[in-house]
C-alpha cells in the first residue's frame, strides 16, 4: 500500500512521538515532589502518538493525489543551503563578513545577474543592508551582533 | 477608564511614542501592499528594532504594522487584482471590478475608509469589554487556566486546516516543542538529548519567526522562475481623485451593515488564531446574504469593498482583546507582541491591565490613533505604495531573512536562538508540505509551558482530578474544548467546510 502525504506526516509523528516517549522513561522521579518532570511529557508525547496514528490510520482511507506539480524545490534546497552556510560560518566569520556574502550569495541563487547593471545593483544590496543593519542595531539599538572567531570584526 | 484613555492618547501624542507608531503604520501600509507578504512576516521584521525600545514605543510600532497592514493589502487588491495578503482577498472581489469600471479611486478609498470607521467600531469593543473580561478570568484559579488553555487549542485545531486530527496533531507537536528543556519544578532537563543549549527550553519567538518566515517564503520561492505574468510589467498609476464626503457618506448611510460586518470582524478577531483571512471573507459573505442586490456582488458594488474592509480592521480590535484579557493571542501578529512584551518582563493577562494601566491605556491609545495615522499615510502616499509591486523578491527575502537572524539572536544575543530558528524553519516548511496547519503548533508552542505549570500547580494543590470538571468555569471550558472538536469533526463529515480559512493562506 502507498502512503499519502498525510500518511508520511503521520508516520513521522507516531516515530517521533514514540522516540521523545521512550526518552522519558529515563527521566527519574524525585521524592520530594509529587509529579515527576516525566509525567506531562508522557502525556503529552501518548497525546501526540494517538493523534499521529490517527493522521496515518486515516490516510489509509485517502486516495493518492497528485501533487499540483512545478514546485522549483530545487531553488527551496539551493535557498537552505546558503542560509545553513551564512549561520554556519556568523561564529567564525562576524555578522558583517557573512551578512554581505550571505545577501549576494542568494540574490544570485534567486535570480543570477545577467547585466552588469543588475551585478551592481547586487553588490550594492549586499553592502548596504549590511552596513545599514549593523549600524542601526549596533549603534542606536544596541544589540551587540557576533563576531568572527576567525576574523574578530 | 475614558480619562485613562484620553490620559494614554495625550501620552501617545509625544515624539517619543508617535514616531514609532507612525514608522510603524507607514511599514505597515508597505508591507500590506506588498503580495505575498503578510503582516506576521512585516511584524516579525519590525520586532528586532523594538527590542532596544521602551515597551510602550515597541508595541506602538508593532501595532501601527498591523493597522496599516490590514489597510494596506487593499491597493494592489482594489486597483491591480492582486491581495496584498490574505485579509484583502474579498475585497478585490468588488474593488478590483471597480477600478476596471473606471473608478480606482472610489475604490480605493470606499476600502480605505471603511478600514478607518471598522478599525473605530473594533476600537470601542476593545476599550469597552478588556477591562470587564479581564475581571472575569480574574477569577480563574490553575483548574480554570488549564481548562482554558485547552479550550483555546482545541478550537484553533477545530478551526484551521480541512483535518481536525491534524490541526490536533500539529497543537500537540507544539506542545512537545515545549517539554524540551528543564522541567519547570525541579529543573532537571528533559530531552535535551544532551545538548547544552536546548537545557533553558526553547523561547518561542525564534520557533514562530523560523516556522512562518521559512513556510511563506519557501513557498514563494518554490514558485520563482515559473510564473509567465510579472504584475509590475503592465503597472500604470490610475488617477485617483475622489471626494472624500461623497466616499465617506457611501459608508455611513450603511449603518447596519458597517456595524454587523465589523461585529463579524471583532467576533473572528476574538477566536483564537483565525485571522483577518477569514474576517474578511465572512463579512463579504455577510454582506451578500443580507443584501436586497446579491447579485451586484462581484461586478463592484461598494457593499463588498466596505464590508470585507470594515471587518478584516475590526478583527484587530478582537484580537487585542484576547491577548489583554486572557493573556492568548488572536493571531500571529498579538502572539509577537506577546513576546515582545515578556522580553521586557511583562505578562499579558487578567492582572495586566490593573498592574500597566499606562501601558495598555497606552495600547488603546496607540490602536485608536493609528487609524488616523494610516488615513494620513494613505492620503499622502497611495500613489507611491502601488509602486511596491516592482521590488524584486530576489532583494526582499534575503533582506527579510537577516532580519530574522538578527530578531532571533538579539533576544538574548547568542546563537543558540539562531539555531532554533534554522530547526523551526525546516520544521514549518515540512509542516506546510506535510499538509499540517501552522496556527495550533504556534499557539501549543505558546501556550504549553502555561498548560503544564497550570497543571503541575492544580494537582499539586488538590490531586483530586474530578475538580477539573466539577469547578463550573473549569468544567465548562472542558465542555465546550469537547464539543468544539466534536462539531468541527460533525461539520467535516457534512462536507460543509467552507474555504472561508485558507490553510496555506491562514494569518496565523
Amino acid at each position: 500500500m502507498k502512503l499519502t502525504r498525510d500518511g508520511w506526516t503521520g508516520l513521522a509523528c507516531l516515530i517521533g512521538s514514540l522516540v521523545l516517549f521512550a526518552f522519558t522513561l529515563g527521566l527519574r522521579d524525585n521524592p520530594l515532589v509529587p509529579i515527576g518532570p516525566g509525567f506531562y511529557p508522557r502525556i503529552v508525547l501518548a497525546i501526540t502518538a494517538v493523534l499521529a496514528g490517527w493522521v496515518l490510520l486515516q490516510s489509509f482511507w485517502q486516495p493518492v493525489r497528485a501533487g499540483k506539480g512545478g514546485e522549483n524545490y530545487s531553488l527551496v534546497a539551493g535557498v537552505f543551503a546558503v542560509f545553513f552556510l551564512y549561520v554556519g560560518a556568523m561564529p567564525f566569520l562576524g555578522f558583517r563578513i557573512s551578512t554581505v556574502l550571505f545577501m549576494a550569495a542568494l540574490q544570485w541563487t534567486l535570480e543570477p545577474p545577467r547585466a552588469a547593471k543588475a551585478r551592481v545593483v547586487l553588490g550594492a544590496t549586499a553592502l548596504i543592508t549590511t552596513v545599514v543593519s549593523y549600524y542601526l542595531f549596533e549603534g542606536y539599538l544596541q544589540v551587540l551582533l557576533p563576531r568572527g572567531r576567525w576574523t574578530d570584526f | 477608564m475614558y480619562e485613562l484613555l484620553l490620559d494614554g492618547i495625550q501620552n501617545l501624542l509625544h515624539l517619543k511614542y508617535f514616531v514609532p507608531l507612525a514608522i510603524g503604520t507607514l511599514i505597515g501600509v508597505i508591507g500590506g501592499a506588498m503580495p505575498g507578504i503578510t503582516n506576521t512576516m512585516t511584524v516579525i521584521m519590525v520586532l528586532p528594532f523594538t527590542f532596544g525600545l521602551e515597551p510602550l514605543q515597541g508595541l506602538s510600532a508593532m501595532i501601527g504594522v498591523y493597522i496599516g497592514g490590514e489597510s494596506g493589502g487593499l491597493i494592489t487588491s482594489c486597483l491591480l487584482g492582486i491581495p496584498g495578503k490574505p485579509s484583502s482577498v474579498a475585497t478585490m472581489f468588488d474593488g478590483y471590478p471597480m477600478s476596471r469600471k473606471g473608478e480606482p479611486g472610489r475604490a480605493l478609498w470606499l476600502g480605505i475608509w471603511a478600514s478607518f470607521f471598522g478599525g473605530l467600531l473594533g476600537g470601542i469593543f476593545l476599550v469597552g469589554t478588556t477591562g470587564p473580561l479581564a475581571s472575569l478570568a480574574l477569577a480563574f484559579g490553575p483548574w480554570e487556566y488549564f481548562s482554558l488553555f485547552i479550550f483555546a487549542l482545541s478550537m484553533v485545531a477545530g478551526l484551521t486546516g480541512a483535518s481536525i486530527a491534524k490541526g490536533l496533531l500539529s497543537g500537540a507537536v507544539g506542545l512537545v516543542i515545549t517539554i524540551i528543556g528543564n522541567d519547570p519544578v525541579m529543573g532537571q532537563p528533559r530531552l535535551t538529548l544532551g545538548i547544552g543549549w536546548l537545557e533553558g527550553g526553547i523561547p518561542f519567538l525564534p520557533v514562530l519567526i523560523g516556522v512562518f518566515a521559512f513556510a511563506q517564503i519557501m513557498g514563494d520561492v518554490e514558485k520563482m522562475g515559473r510564473s509567465a505574468v510579472d504584475p509590475a510589467a503592465e503597472l500604470i498609476i490610475p488617477k485617483l481623485v475622489v471626494s472624500h464626503a461623497k466616499v465617506i457618506w457611501e459608508i455611513l448611510s450603511r449603518p447596519v451593515m458597517l456595524l454587523w460586518t465589523s461585529f463579524v470582524g471583532v467576533l473572528i478577531g476574538v477566536l483564537p488564531a483565525i485571522g483577518g483571512s477569514a474576517a474578511n471573507v465572512m463579512a463579504y459573505d455577510q454582506a451578500k446574504k443580507f443584501s436586497s442586490h446579491p447579485e451586484r456582488f462581484g461586478t463592484g458594488t461598494p457593499e463588498g469593498i466596505i464590508a470585507s474592509e470594515a471587518a478584516n480592521n475590526s478583527n484587530v480590535g478582537g484580537s487585542l482583546v484576547t491577548i489583554m484579557a486572557f493573556g492568548i493571542p488572536g493571531d500571529a501578529v498579538t502572539a509577537v507582541m506577546l513576546g515582545a512584551l515578556t522580553i521586557h518582563g511583562i505578562q499579558p493577562g487578567p492582572l495586566f491591565i490593573s498592574q500597566e494601566p499606562k501601558l495598555a491605556y497606552g495600547i488603546f491609545a496607540a490602536y485608536i490613533l493609528g487609524h488616523f495615522i494610516m488615513i494620513a499615510i494613505m492620503l499622502v502616499g497611495v500613489r507611491w505604495f502601488l509602486r511596491i509591486v516592482l521590488v524584486p523578491k530576489s532583494i526582499l527575502f534575503p533582506i527579510i531573512l537577516v532580519l530574522c537572524v538578527v530578531g532571533a539572536y538579539a533576544l538574548n544575543n547568542t546563537m543558540a536562538n539562531v539555531y532554533v530558528l534554522v530547526l523551526c524553519g525546516l520544521l514549518g516548511y515540512g509542516m506546510v508540505k506535510g499538509g499540517l496547519p501552522l496556527a495550533p503548533l504556534i499557539l501549543g508552542v505558546i501556550l504549553g509551558d502555561q498548560i503544564e505549570i497550570n497543571l503541575v500547580r492544580s494537582l499539586m494543590t488538590d490531586d483530586n482530578l474530578w475538580l477539573f470538571f466539577t469547578r463550573p468555569i473549569s468544567g465548562l471550558l472542558l465542555f465546550l474544548s469537547v464539543a468544539s472538536v466534536l462539531f468541527a469533526l460533525w461539520q467535516h463529515k457534512r462536507g460543509q467546510k467552507k474555504d472561508a480559512v485558507p490553510e496555506d493562506g491562514a494569518d496565523f
